[in-house]
């Protein structure tokens, strides 16, 4: 064979490979362009119900069985749950409000305490009319649900969502622990003092690879439970008045009926206040002398696993860890809950969550029909069968819920509402994320230096809180 | 530069004719493409190809690049939440911006980091690029290579993911090695020397390896010749780098530099997931704070005054490096 | 050779001296600046392979066993528990799927637009030359942060908000890939064109039947590197994505972390380790490519 004859063989192959390269790349285009233009996504751009919840997708499957429930309910209304991945509360309103700007809004939401606000200022449509309406069958669902749960979603007035799960910043310990410094299990109204010298015990009783106290810098069960407990808070809480309709229609013989109100208000920052400082200089404290951590930023991704190989003392957290530390493999006598020590007060700081309808739902009368259905107790029983979190109806807040994963004080979760009637919602006004960093940013500087520091810190932060409230948002 | 360095790389630069390393000469102009016989034909065929092959990119950037630059600026003009009309607010946003104290410091952070940052990354990837280069088992040296490149293969998120867990004041694997040396834990996440460090470190831990990649290309294209050439005038070990290999390399530390001047100015990842830009604003960058005001704060017309400032300062930045290269940068 | 004379920086015109450099092939006896060398560099190769080697090593723990102290760096006794908890909750095989259409398309758009446009730079003279290329370079500059928004309301405007394609169209013009294709055909020997031209050929069959045949190693570059980047890009899909058919791997491994503490570390771990395996695939076969093509302009 001739060398020329050759480099043109040599040619010929190389096009044919480089021409079935190229025309497989065009192939596998064509073949995928449902994936690459998103319309094998089911029930997209149909005319179904959307709901979007915060999740993955297997989140999404486990409201299969209520979404079933539902349809043979109202076989006319078609529903679809969209689960949206976030890290946080944050980063998921952050998506929401994406989908928005991107034209294609859900029309249900389900949005926790932390953007309870901002929907209710900017994008949902209120649910008054509708509760009216069906008073008779929403009764039984309010009769149920402790009313601090739904004053979180009353803002001027209105009600906004129902809640569907909550949970309060309570005390989880470990229990191990506790017996080996030589604790009992603490008294229900322990004190900030009496918690101290529990944390010291433990640090005595092991001195490495452990820590007494381990907390996150977050909204929820970061600094504000222990400024709740001290009476204060960052920013100056206020109620709008109204309301009247809900209470008097449903809370009428409520023993904490006289404290209800048509909503927080969060306007003015608050953390040049003394009892903040108290609060803080408090936790500076724990830092300093070994029991607690410095609270890292974002943090707690790691806490199930730290809790569970028994390296934390005490932390605080919800019924919605039951299940994690279940998981990880903890007894149901390995850990148990307390509720949060009393300061000034014993005010308890929670979360909770529910369905709010979207001001541009095409149908919201349908949204309503789910929103409905949602929080009847068939529906609640399919949603949370387990203890991810803590269901708003006291009925199922029971035995069953927890047998064989424990804690054995499960009652301490509801009992911190009927205890506790002040409790109250994290602070979250319609500037929530602005506010949220704010907070977040200054709270490590704050508890992990001198004095100085944390006077220079609460400064800052008082400054930033009031760029962040001043913002239109 | 002495002129015995001068005579070596002009010899070395005849001899390696037609050879050049990609990323060698950046300016436009640097160098002038091969020339061919231009007759009139010839000149208006080249002008339609040149037009038809440039069509994608061009139009490509135009529509995703220099169009959205337009609107990001005239958006800065304007207060918009996404949610209502915008409304104009003249120079409303800029001043808002020039005045909070977070902008200013990330910005000063986000240079300081750049600086610092490239640094470590350059000097690195050099003095390791040198010295995988030397005589060493060619399985040995493939290894290296590949150790320093690996990190280049993985995400921000995924590397900030499993360094935060390494960072852990408590239970972190770093503060345990330190530990067996008696050094007490360092509060790496908490404190805001110990992000700094950490936010530089992960960063230049994953991407030391393509400046190296680089220098490695830079390093190769240098003849043998030049270097027998300098060892017979006397120079050997370090000097050798500094009087040879240093000015050779000039050109491919340009592009090194540029290249990670401009990825460093645009770090988001690695504070987003580590720190959050805390604690404070100690790790906060000027592309979180866009990031930041726009999408969890809903001010995409103060989002815009941030992101136009940032550009007009990259801008300057890298002028003044073309400027400073025409100064120090040694073409062969 | 002495190691006296290695650290006399000082000293500014070289004098003779009977060493020899280093890279001398023929002297074998011990050196200590070899091991010196070597010793250094195995530290570092340890310090870049050690964090990786921890990661996987953690994640076939079992979620109890994931904070030991002392840390293990080699896995044992492996324990896939949390490798099945990432399938559980992540569909893994679609994150993947989207990864690579997102991937592949992005890298063969910029090594064919790159090429050619490159090519255009480098070889093909028209006015306006220089300028047009110094704007295509000056758009390298601009973070994505700032032109997110408005691409965002273009994509929308396009009717492609939350698809793939949205991460994928604005992905394809170059700057960097072009710049490099121009450094690359700029780098292949003048003599080629000429040969060409004098033969009377056209632009466009130099193109075809001089340059193109060329290009694939530095086309290769260009894939490479935008595989690699894209492959691991964490903003923009944050930002353009919604449904979570359509994340790609980092979000997904992102959102493992889960909320308020309940994410396991070994899973997430499980999932870092599993989101390396296609990029470790395309490394271990494009590695060389990389390499040779970085190393030397011309690709034989």
């Amino acid at each position: 064979m001739t060398g020329a004859t050759n480099g043109h063989l040599r040619e010929i192959t190389r096009r044919t490979a480089l021409g079935a390269l190229g025309a497989g790349i065009i192939g596998a285009t064509v073949a995928s362009w449902p994936r690459l233009s998103g319309t094998d996504i089911p029930g997209r751009g149909d005319n179904s119900l959307s709901i979007a919840i915060m999740g993955t997708a297997a989140d999404a499957a486990a409201r299969q069985r209520a979404i079933d429930a539902f349809t043979r309910l109202h076989p006319e209304i078609k529903v679809k749950v969209q689960a949206i991945q976030a890290v946080d509360w944050k980063d998921f309103f952050t998506k929401i409000l994406t989908m928005v700007a991107a034209g294609t809004p859900p029309d249900v939401v389900y949005v926790a305490t932390e953007g309870a606000q901002l929907f209710a200022e900017k994008l949902a449509h209120p649910l008054d009319e509708y509760v009216r309406r069906d008073a008779a069958d929403m009764a039984e669902f309010f009769d149920d649900v402790h009313p601090s749960l739904v004053e979180a979603f009353m803002y001027k007035g209105s009600l906004y969502q129902l809640p569907m799960d909550w949970n309060a910043a309570n005390m989880y310990y470990n229990t191990t622990a506790f017996t080996q410094a030589g604790l009992e299990r603490p008294a229900d109204d322990w004190t900030h003092l009496d918690f101290r010298n529990s944390l010291a015990a433990m640090r005595k009783a092991r001195t490495s690879d452990f820590t007494p106290y381990y907390w996150t810098n977050r909204l929820f069960g970061g600094v504000v439970p222990w400024l709740y407990a001290n009476d204060t808070s960052f920013l100056k809480e206020t109620r709008s008045a109204g309301g009247e309709w809900l209470w008097d229609g449903f809370y009428a013989n409520d023993p904490s009926r006289s404290l209800r109100s048509g909503g927080y208000q969060w306007l003015e920052p608050n953390a040049n206040d003394d009892r903040v400082f108290e609060s803080f200089d408090y936790l500076r404290g724990l830092v300093k002398d070994g029991l607690g951590v410095r609270p890292e930023e974002g943090g707690g991704s790691s806490l199930v696993g730290l809790f569970a190989s028994n390296r934390i003392g005490t932390t605080p957290a919800g019924g919605y860890w039951v299940q994690g530390l279940h998981e990880a493999g903890m007894g149901e006598s390995d850990f148990d809950v307390q509720f949060f020590p009393r300061w000034k007060t014993q005010r308890h700081q929670f979360g909770t969550a529910g369905y709010a309808i979207m001001k541009t739902a095409k149908d919201k009368d349908a949204a309503w029909e789910w929103i409905k259905f949602s929080s009847s107790r068939e529906a609640m029983e399919l949603i949370f069968p387990n203890p991810i979190t803590t269901p708003a109806r006291r009925s199922m807040v029971n035995e069953q819920l927890y047998a064989g994963k424990g804690p054995a004080n499960w009652k301490v979760f509801y009992d911190t509402l009927d205890r506790f009637p002040t409790t109250g919602p994290i602070p979250a006004p319609p500037q929530q994320a602005a506010v949220e960093t704010a907070l977040m940013k200054n709270v490590s500087l704050a508890v992990s230096g001198d004095e100085r520091q944390l006077k220079q810190a609460l400064a800052s932060m008082q400054r930033d809180l009031e760029l962040a409230l001043r913002r239109q948002s | 530069m002495s002129t015995t360095t001068r005579r070596l790389a002009g010899e070395s630069g005849k001899r390696q004719s037609g050879k050049r390393a990609v990323g060698e000469t950046t300016t436009p102009d640097a160098n002038a493409p091969a020339q061919h016989q231009p007759t009139a034909k010839s000149r208006q065929s080249q002008r339609w190809l040149a037009w038809i092959f440039l069509a994608p990119t061009i139009l490509g950037m135009g529509l995703f690049t220099l169009i959205p630059i337009v609107a990001s600026v005239v958006l800065a003009f304007f207060h918009w939440d996404i949610i209502s009309a915008p409304t104009f607010v003249g120079f409303d946003n800029f001043s808002e911006v020039v005045q909070d104290p977070t902008v200013r410091v990330s910005f000063l952070n986000t240079i300081l980091f750049v600086v610092v940052a490239v640094a470590l990354q350059l000097g690195l990837a050099l003095a390791l690029a040198i010295m995988v280069q030397e005589k060493m088992p060619a399985w040995l040296r493939v290894f290296f290579r590949s150790a320093f490149f690996f990190p280049l293969i993985l995400s921000a998120a995924s590397v900030s993911i499993f360094m935060r867990y390494l960072f852990n004041e408590q239970f972190g694997v770093v503060n345990w090695f330190l530990s067996l040396v008696g050094i007490p834990a360092v509060p790496w996440l908490t404190t805001p020397g110990g992000s700094a460090a950490v936010v530089i470190f992960v960063y230049v831990w994953q991407n030391f390896g393509f400046s190296f990649l680089l220098f490695i290309g830079g390093l190769a294209s240098i003849p043998v010749e030049t270097y027998e050439a300098a060892s017979i005038d006397g120079a050997t070990g370090w000097r050798k780098h500094l009087y040879v290999t240093l000015p050779l390399l000039s050109p491919t530390t340009l592009v090194a530099s540029v290249m990670a001047i401009i990825s460093a100015l645009q770090v988001f990842d690695q504070p987003y997931v580590l720190t959050r830009g805390g604690p404070g604003d100690s790790t906060r960058t000027a592309v979180m704070v866009i990031f930041e005001s726009a999408f969890q704060r809903l001010e995409f017309g103060q989002a815009s005054a941030i992101g136009v400032l940032l550009t007009l300062i990259i801008m300057a930045i890298t002028a003044a490096q073309f400027r400073l290269s025409k100064r120090f940068v040694f073409y062969q | 050779m002495t190691t006296t004379t290695d650290h006399g920086l000082a000293g500014h015109s070289p004098r003779l001296s009977e060493g020899l450099p280093e890279t001398s092939p023929n002297r074998r006896r011990f050196s200590w600046n070899f091991a010196i060398r070597i010793v250094l560099l195995l530290i570092a190769a340890a310090l870049t392979l050690g964090p990786v080697l921890w990661t996987l090593s953690t994640s076939l723990r079992s979620p109890s066993e994931s904070f030991k102290l002392p840390p293990s760096f080699f896995p044992w006794n492996p324990d896939f528990t949390s490798y099945g908890e990432v399938f559980q909750q992540l569909n893994i095989f679609l994150l993947v799927l989207n990864s690579a259409l997102v991937t592949g398309l992005i890298a063969v758009g910029q090594m064919v637009s790159a090429a050619m446009a490159g090519y255009a730079f480098a070889h093909l003279k028209f006015r306006g030359r220089g300028a047009l290329f110094s704007i295509v370079l000056a758009t390298m500059m601009v973070p994505v942060q700032v032109t997110i928004v408005p691409v965002f309301m273009l994509i929308r405007g396009m009717g492609l908000s939350d698809t793939l394609l949205a991460l994928i169209l604005p992905a394809i013009p170059t700057a960097f890939g072009t710049f490099l294709m121009r450094q690359y055909f700029m780098g292949l020997p003048a003599e080629l064109a000429e040969a060409a031209s004098i033969d009377g050929a056209s632009p466009w069959r130099t193109f075809r039947s001089v340059y193109a045949p060329l290009a694939m190693p530095g086309m290769a570059i260009v894939g490479i590197l935008a595989f690699n980047f894209h492959w691991n890009e964490f903003f923009r899909p944050l930002i353009l994505t919604i449904s979570e058919q359509n994340f790609t791997l980092p979000l997904g491994l992102v959102s493992l972390q889960g909320n308020l503490g309940t994410g396991s570390i070994s899973v997430v771990l499980a999932g870092v380790v599993l989101s390396m395996i296609p990029a470790l695939v395309v490394f271990m076969f494009g590695q060389r490519a990389l390499q040779d093509g970085l190393t030397a302009g011309t690709g034989k």
